[in-house]
């Protein structure tokens, strides 16, 4: 049935009329435009209602309200296509190399999300086995660091790399004298490139290598000796003797990285071969390598010469003269290297050609060369030619120079004359070229800035030792519009073009090196990182001649002052890293700062203050040397030679207010940085390279001078303000080898126990472990317990351990005016212990009658010292557990104490119930508050990049500690869990415990009865700090073993042995 | 009616009549204030605004503005917390325990020192709010269900036992000063022209009318309340005292600490009340009803508990001796002779030498030695806790720990200014409020009163 039904919407439609027809045709009803409308004059006379009026007004308040109340925007943008290798989450890791001109070591480098966030030691590959030290691991900051010269730059204005390359390479090319000024370069990629560019130059090229701390004597004595000038190997493991003249060799001098490794071997008192190397140290400066010694001697640098003359005579059966003060050490240093002779070594610090000539003799006497010390394979590094430079100097001062380039070096900032600063200020050199990555006291005076990559953004090669060859490979894509310097020297001398971010120019550089130097498979050794080259490499055809004595240091007159390095700064390469200046000294425990060390003994009779804190500074004092004064607070520090006084060097950087880095500034109290007289951010510290003495064309790191009293006080930020464990010895305890060897367990290392009563109601002594009021957590036997071992013995004090944690934890840093407030953020401290006269060895009391506390408070002259590694003990029976109101930190079912940022609510109670004071407490915002800006990388768009993603970044309120890297824990147990198996013994590490080059930290599952951690808590050696208390840690300390005769100490530690047993009887 | 021995000194000086006490009670309440209130105010109120801003910035900005540091985590903000809580136990002790003891001459001081008491809690309460380093988070104290899955407070935690122990005794207190009030209020709404003041006291008097039915269940809730407070004063400052006691932390590890701080907290309580009551009896005319016999009841008060103090601190000081436990032995040892000797000097004078110049009749007898003595020891007491707070802190287990104290100036703002916001809320209850129970106080009048006493039918009719 077809639909006959009809719609209509109107008469009109359905009649079909003309009218609708025409309105059906067109869009509008009616035709008008918007101009007419507008133009009606009635419209501006519609008024809008009060009531309207209101509600469009509280709309538009709330919606503006509701608008500013927006989340602050963070930033995360997502991968459009997924990079292949990189899975979100999982952390890429890369062997690399690292080299700064001053240190060398193999390293892995952990990338998360295609970002390098971790540094540490390559254990498996490489010279230094592991080893880093604390500039090494920092440096991962430096790539972030957002002061970096972001492109080139031409007269301090943004410029191009085709502009700069063409107006430089021309200048070059043209040039009748042109200069490179470098720290050494042990690259050979970028040795040939630099040869290269010597050779488009028209007229004379020179590259002088220059150290800010030069080895030079080393090599000008061995030119004496064996005729060649180099630098050999050494080998401390072999060392039963060492035998150290004011070398630091754990912490700075020569190569610590291959050093610190190679002594931790030798402390061990229980090691396969029974013995432990004994160490003398002779110095004025404490220092990392002497707070280590068995017989530490306070030596002033005027009485080294005198040390190695006496202990060269006493070897050679003659009798010398040697002040009484040093005579003991001196001739028992004598008769340990007779009894090891060839195993044994002398090394000395000391930058005099005379003294190394001594030095060579001494171990040419006892016939160390060929065991421990490796005149073949040679240092590569560390070939600072001073005499050329200050000839360089004096040609660039008479405008000799058409171009000058410096290559990773600084020498205006640390060349101890001003003439280069004054000659590039007054443009004394038509071009001068920076290729530092920092517009820094050099760069800031250059005509142009031509800035490297940061060493992780780049490929490099490096040939440490005659045998060894080495590979750094990018982990992170260039940052910046920056170039590799290798590449720069090549497109300057027209054999290459510039590449851009992506560019292979180095990369093939140094793979075509490589085909020249060795057959081994490329892929391989970047693998690696490095490989053995073959031993053709090594010349085997040197000779000991004995030749007379270069000149010896002067004799001083007035205080001797010695310039030392610190091991964080250094040489002031670092002076940016916000890590490294909070990073407290391994022996003064000071941060941000540089002073004046003396020793208290010396600086209570000078009037001197040597006690400070929070509010109470230290006394300011002017050292003058050279007519080159500095004014800084003079610090007390025990075993400082009497009659010197030391300086760090490295401080004192960008003076002038280069930008050398946002924390390289001393900051205001609220925030800001302070500003100094001539009204640029005031620098921290001082710069004492101008105190080196340059006699002889070489840099003598002690002068001599004057103190003068000036007025006022100087506030230290110090992390440790008390410095003796005040006999405690349920702290620290400590034994010699000799004790050791002899006696048991009870003797240096007894139980604690308490009385009690025994059925029949009589006294007896119980150890701690059977006193308990608490059920034990479930977790012995019980799938994992986590726990960790710290050998007290081969515990350096380095200081590695403090800045992984910061690193892998998201540490915040908090600046010294929070340091001196005693609110540093680490989860991991190093308590540094001196020895008073109050006790016999650090942590036993002399005489328990007579024990004198205030005596106890006042370190000894030149006190033995014990570095003891502090962090959260993971207690079974943890005090902070039991406290907490809204249960914010609790104990796992793995043994760990672990802390829910997200529940705390800040009460503080459990840090003021934990025995160790380990707990830390967020005071402020770390991540935003204004007074942390310069200094605290997580509040840096680029520094924060170096945060852990897997690590919580803290907020205010809340208490913080060691997790025992939790993340890591979990991490490894979810490998195995994939893995189908279980967790490995050595599976698992915690970050300090990775980078420990002495291995003195042992980490793992104490219910795995096979593993290192859980034999290593029954070892005879290992207790519990304050175990009295009964709070069960999950951390054990093994007794300090030192090498040394201590009658006193074994007399009362045998003694008391007897002394406990007639008490047994007597109940 | 109640008698009393003619020998008794009266408790009501001169020839007051019941109305005579309502108008003394009332005059203040009803004229004009005096221009001292509002110079007193004044200041009480600028320096308690000054405290609130040092509140703010310490909200505003973190827990870091105080002098606290990694070792030290607790100093003047809970020191101020348990001196301001003991303060704070005079008023139910007066109220409660004197009242089940039958003590009449408690009828002069309750009222006001149960007010100090409720300000004070108030001004304690304050601290362990504010030394929080997230206060918006801090209700995850109470045991209240959340969102959080099982997650419950910690009931191992003496800091929660606080919470409970803290909270109670400042609602029932709370409750037993306003049961007290009802009837004056009662009496000033009666007694009122305007009518916003006739209004508000109306309110504030819950429909009083004084049947005989009204005065029997306010004697009851009386007591019944007397009966709960009176645990609670001895309960309170025994839990505070548990933060410390619960510890291992040597020299707050401390079996003797619960009679020790109960005794303290009258001790200062006491003090306090004196230091008040002194002025206010003077700037408001009550020289009749608070009077030399009742100072001197709160001095040999203060004389005992000062003396139970004195010994606590003697025992403790012998017992880390004789315990030869190095830890314990050093922490009073450091305290006695350390970088503070000057605190634990302050306490010792303050607290064990000053209450036991008690003893002599004269000086407990002397109204402007009194006044001294009460400041005396309430500086001593601050100083109490301090010396236990922050020096067993300062020098604990680790020698690398070691640290020192020194406040900043919020610290000092914050505590400055809850003393300016307890002297405000008192100035305002002395304005508003009846000072003297003047409903119970006609009770006594007549067994107590100097006229009665001194007049031939009071020996009469015994």
């Amino acid at each position: 049935m077809a639909n006959t039904k009809k719609y209509w919407k109107g008469i009109d439609e359905l009649n079909e009329t003309k009218s609708f027809q025409e309105s059906k045709e067109s869009e509008f009803s009616q035709s008008n435009s918007i101009e007419s409308f507008l133009a009606d004059d009635q419209l501006s006379e519609s008024s809008t209602g009060r009531r309207d009026f209101l509600k469009f007004l509280g709309f538009s308040v709330a919606a503006a309200t509701v608008a500013a109340c927006e989340a602050p925007v963070i930033k995360a943008v997502p991968y459009v296509m997924k990079p292949e290798n990189v899975t979100p989450g999982m952390p890429t890791w890369y062997a690399s190399t690292y080299y700064d001109g001053a240190s060398y070591a193999s390293i892995l480098v952990k990338t998360r999300e295609a970002r390098p966030i971790f540094i540490k030691g390559n254990k498996h590959f490489g010279i230094t086995k592991g080893s880093v030290t604390p500039p090494i691991i920092a440096s991962v900051l430096g790539v972030y660091d957002s002061e970096r010269i972001k492109n080139p730059l031409k007269a301090g204005k943004k410029s191009s790399w085709a502009a700069v390359d063409k107006e430089i390479s021309s200048a070059i090319r043209n040039g009748n004298k042109v200069a490179l000024i470098s720290s050494t370069v042990i690259s050979p990629s970028t040795l040939s490139a630099i040869s290269e560019l010597g050779s488009a130059v028209k007229g004379e090229f020179e590259h002088i290598q220059y150290d800010a701390i030069s080895y030079s004597a080393m090599r000008n004595a061995n030119e004496l000796n064996f005729g060649k000038p180099f630098i050999p190997s050494y080998d401390f493991s072999k060392a039963k003797t060492i035998v150290s003249i004011n070398a630091d060799f754990l912490s700075t001098w020569l190569m610590p990285t291959e050093f610190a490794a190679q002594y931790g071997e030798t402390r061990n008192p229980e090691s396969d071969g029974g013995w432990m190397s004994k160490h003398f140290q002779f110095e004025s400066v404490m220092s990392v390598a002497g707070s280590n010694a068995d017989y530490r001697t306070m030596t002033k640098p005027s009485e080294e010469e005198a040390v190695l003359k006496y202990i060269l005579a006493g070897l050679r059966g003659m009798s010398g003269t040697i002040p009484s003060s040093l005579k003991k050490s001196a001739d028992l240093a004598i008769k340990s290297l007779q009894e090891n002779g060839k195993e044994s070594l002398v090394v000395c610090g000391t930058n005099n050609t005379g003294l190394q000539q001594l030095a060579n003799e001494i171990n040419e006497h006892n016939g160390a060369n060929g065991t421990t010390i490796d005149l073949y394979n040679e240092l590569q590094m560390f070939q600072s030619e001073e005499a050329k430079l200050m000839n360089c100097v004096k040609g660039i001062s008479s405008g000799k120079y058409d171009v000058v380039l410096f290559y990773n070096s600084n020498p205006v900032y640390s060349f101890p004359k001003d003439e280069l600063k004054k000659a590039l200020k007054s443009k004394k050199v038509k071009v001068s070229v920076s290729l530092n990555s920092h517009a820094d006291e050099t760069g800031a005076l250059c005509t142009y800035n031509c800035p490297d990559h940061h060493g992780l953004e780049s490929w490099a090669d490096y040939q440490p030792k005659s045998n060894h060859y080495a590979i750094a490979q990018p982990t992170i894509r260039p940052l910046h519009d920056t170039a590799d310097a290798l590449e720069s020297f090549l497109v300057w001398s027209g054999k290459a073009e510039r590449g851009g971010k992506d560019s292979t120019v180095a990369y093939d550089k140094i793979k075509e090196t490589f085909s020249n130097i060795s057959g081994a498979d490329f892929k391989m050794v970047m693998h690696n990182s490095c490989v053995d080259l073959p031993q053709s490499m090594i010349e085997d055809s040197v000779t000991f001649n004995s030749v007379g004595y270069a000149a010896m240091p002067k004799k001083p007159s007035g205080t001797e002052v010695i310039m030392y390095q610190k091991s964080a700064i250094g040489s002031g390469i670092h002076a940016n890293n916000p890590w490294l200046h909070e990073l407290p000294d391994p022996i003064t425990k000071v941060t941000w700062d540089n002073y004046i060390t003396m020793n208290p003994v010396e600086m209570r009779k000078a009037g001197y203050k040597t006690t400070y804190d929070q509010e109470n500074g230290l006394s300011m004092a002017k050292v003058t040397v050279n007519g080159v004064s500095v004014t800084l607070p003079i610090y007390p520090l025990p075993g400082q030679a009497p009659g010197t006084v030391g300086i760090a060097l490295g401080y004192g950087r960008g003076g002038n207010g280069e930008k050398i880095g946002k924390s390289a500034y001393q900051t205001a109290e609220y925030g800001g940085y302070a500003v100094s007289k001539n009204g640029k951010p005031a620098s921290i510290g001082a710069n004492v390279f101008p105190m080196i003495s340059t006699d002889n064309d070489e840099f003598y790191y002690s002068n001599s001078g004057k103190l003068s009293n000036v007025a006022g006080e100087y506030i230290i930020a110090a992390t440790q303000i008390h410095h003796t464990v005040m006999g405690r010895h349920s702290i620290v305890r400590e034994t010699t080898k000799e004790i050791f060897d002899s006696k048991g367990k009870e003797a240096y290392n007894p139980a604690h126990t308490l009385q009690t009563l025994d059925d029949d109601l009589n006294h007896v002594e119980k150890p701690v472990s059977e006193f308990d009021i608490w059920d034990a957590h479930p977790v012995e036997n019980v799938g994992h317990r986590w726990g960790m071992s710290i050998d007290l013995s081969s515990c350096i004090g380095c200081s590695n351990c403090l800045v992984a944690c910061q690193s892998e934890n998201n540490v915040p840093v908090v600046g010294k005016d929070e340091v001196r407030r005693g609110r540093e953020m680490h989860w991991l401290r190093i308590d540094r212990y001196f020895a008073s006269d109050e006790e016999a060895a650090v942590g036993t009391k002399k005489n328990k009658d007579s024990f004198s506390y205030d005596q106890a408070e006042i370190a000894a002259l030149n006190p033995k010292v014990v570095h003891m590694p502090m962090m959260c003990q993971h207690c079974n029976h943890a005090p902070c557990e039991t406290v907490c109101p809204v249960a914010a930190t609790t104990h796992s079912n793995e043994g760990l104490n672990q802390m829910t940022y997200n529940r705390c609510i800040g009460t503080r109670y459990c840090s003021n119930n934990c025995p160790y004071k380990v707990r830390r407490f967020n005071w402020f915002n770390y991540p935003s508050y204004k007074k942390f800006t310069e200094i605290n990388p997580a509040q840096d768009d680029l520094g924060r990049m170096v945060l852990n993603p897997d690590v919580t970044v803290r907020s205010r309120g809340v208490m913080e500690k060691c997790s025992f890297c939790v993340q890591r824990i979990q991490a490894t147990k979810l490998k195995s869990k994939i893995d189908k198996v279980p967790v490995e013994d050595g599976e698992f590490s915690t970050a300090c415990a990775d980078v420990c080059p002495t291995n003195a930290i042992v980490v793992g599952d104490w219910n795995d009865v096979n593993s290192k951690i859980r034999k290593s808590s029954e070892n005879k050696r290992s207790y519990q700090a304050l175990e009295e208390v009964g709070i069960r840690p999950n951390v054990w300390y093994k007794v300090k073993v030192r090498n040394e005769q201590n009658n006193l100490l074994s007399k009362l530690q045998v003694e008391k042995k007897s002394h406990h047993g007639s008490n047994n009887k007597h109940h | 009616m109640q008698k009393e021995a003619a020998i008794r000194e009266p408790l009501i000086l001169g020839h007051k009549t019941y109305h005579d006490i309502t108008e003394d009670v009332c005059r203040p309440i009803e004229d004009k204030a005096p221009k001292m209130w509002y110079i007193l105010f004044g200041i009480a109120l600028i320096v308690g605004l000054y405290g609130v801003g040092c509140i703010l910035y310490l909200l505003g900005t973190g827990v870091g503005v105080w002098g606290l540091n990694k070792t030290i985590g607790w100093a003047w903000d809970i020191t101020n917390f348990v001196w301001w809580v003991g303060i704070g136990h005079a008023g139910t002790l007066i109220s409660a325990v004197l009242l089940l003891f039958r003590q009449k001459w408690r009828m002069a001081i309750n009222r006001s020192a149960e007010a100090m008491t409720i300000f004070a809690v108030f001004m304690a309460g304050l601290f362990p709010l504010i030394h929080m380093g997230r206060l918006w988070v801090g209700y995850w104290v109470l045991p209240i269900p959340n969102q959080f899955g099982s997650l419950w407070v910690n009931f191992n935690s003496p800091l929660l036992w606080d919470v409970f122990a803290i909270s109670t005794y400042l609602s029932v207190s709370l409750v037993f000063w306003y049961i007290g009030l009802i009837p004056d209020f009662a009496t000033i709404r009666d007694r009122a022209k305007k009518p916003v003041a006739k209004k508000m006291y109306s309110i504030l008097s819950f429909g009083w009318s004084g049947r005989a039915k009204h005065w029997n269940r306010f004697e009851m809730v009386s007591l019944v309340l007397a009966g709960l407070a009176t645990p609670l004063v001895f309960s309170v400052h025994s839990i505070v005292s548990f933060d410390f006691a619960t510890s291992v932390i040597p020299g707050w590890h401390t079996t003797i600490f619960p009679p020790y701080f109960v005794a303290g907290a009258v001790f200062s309580g006491f003090a306090m009340v004196q230091t008040l009551l002194l002025i206010m009896r003077k700037a408001m005319s009550l020289e009749a009803y608070i009077h030399t016999k009742h100072v001197e009841y709160m001095n040999i008060v203060i004389m005992v508990t000062g003396s139970i103090v004195g010994t606590a601190y003697i025992t403790e000081l012998f017992i880390s001796w004789y315990s030869g436990v190095e830890y314990e032995a050093y922490a009073f040892l450091n305290r006695a002779t350390g970088p503070y000797w000057w605190a634990y000097f302050a306490m010792m004078t303050c607290n064990v030498i000053s209450p036991q110049l008690m003893w002599f009749r004269k000086l407990r007898r002397s109204l402007l030695f009194t006044f001294f003595i009460s400041i005396v020891v309430n500086i001593g007491m601050w100083f109490e806790r301090y010396v236990i707070i922050m020096t067993s802190l300062h020098r604990d287990y680790l020698p690398s720990s070691w640290s020192m104290h020194y406040p900043s100036p919020i610290d000092i703002g914050v505590y400055i200014g809850t003393i300016g916001l307890f002297f405000t809320f008192f100035l305002l209850f002395a304005r508003f409020f009846p000072v003297l129970a003047l409903n119970e106080i006609k009770s006594i009048l007549k067994g107590s009163g100097q006229s009665y006493k001194e007049s031939p039918d009071y020996h009469k009719n015994h």
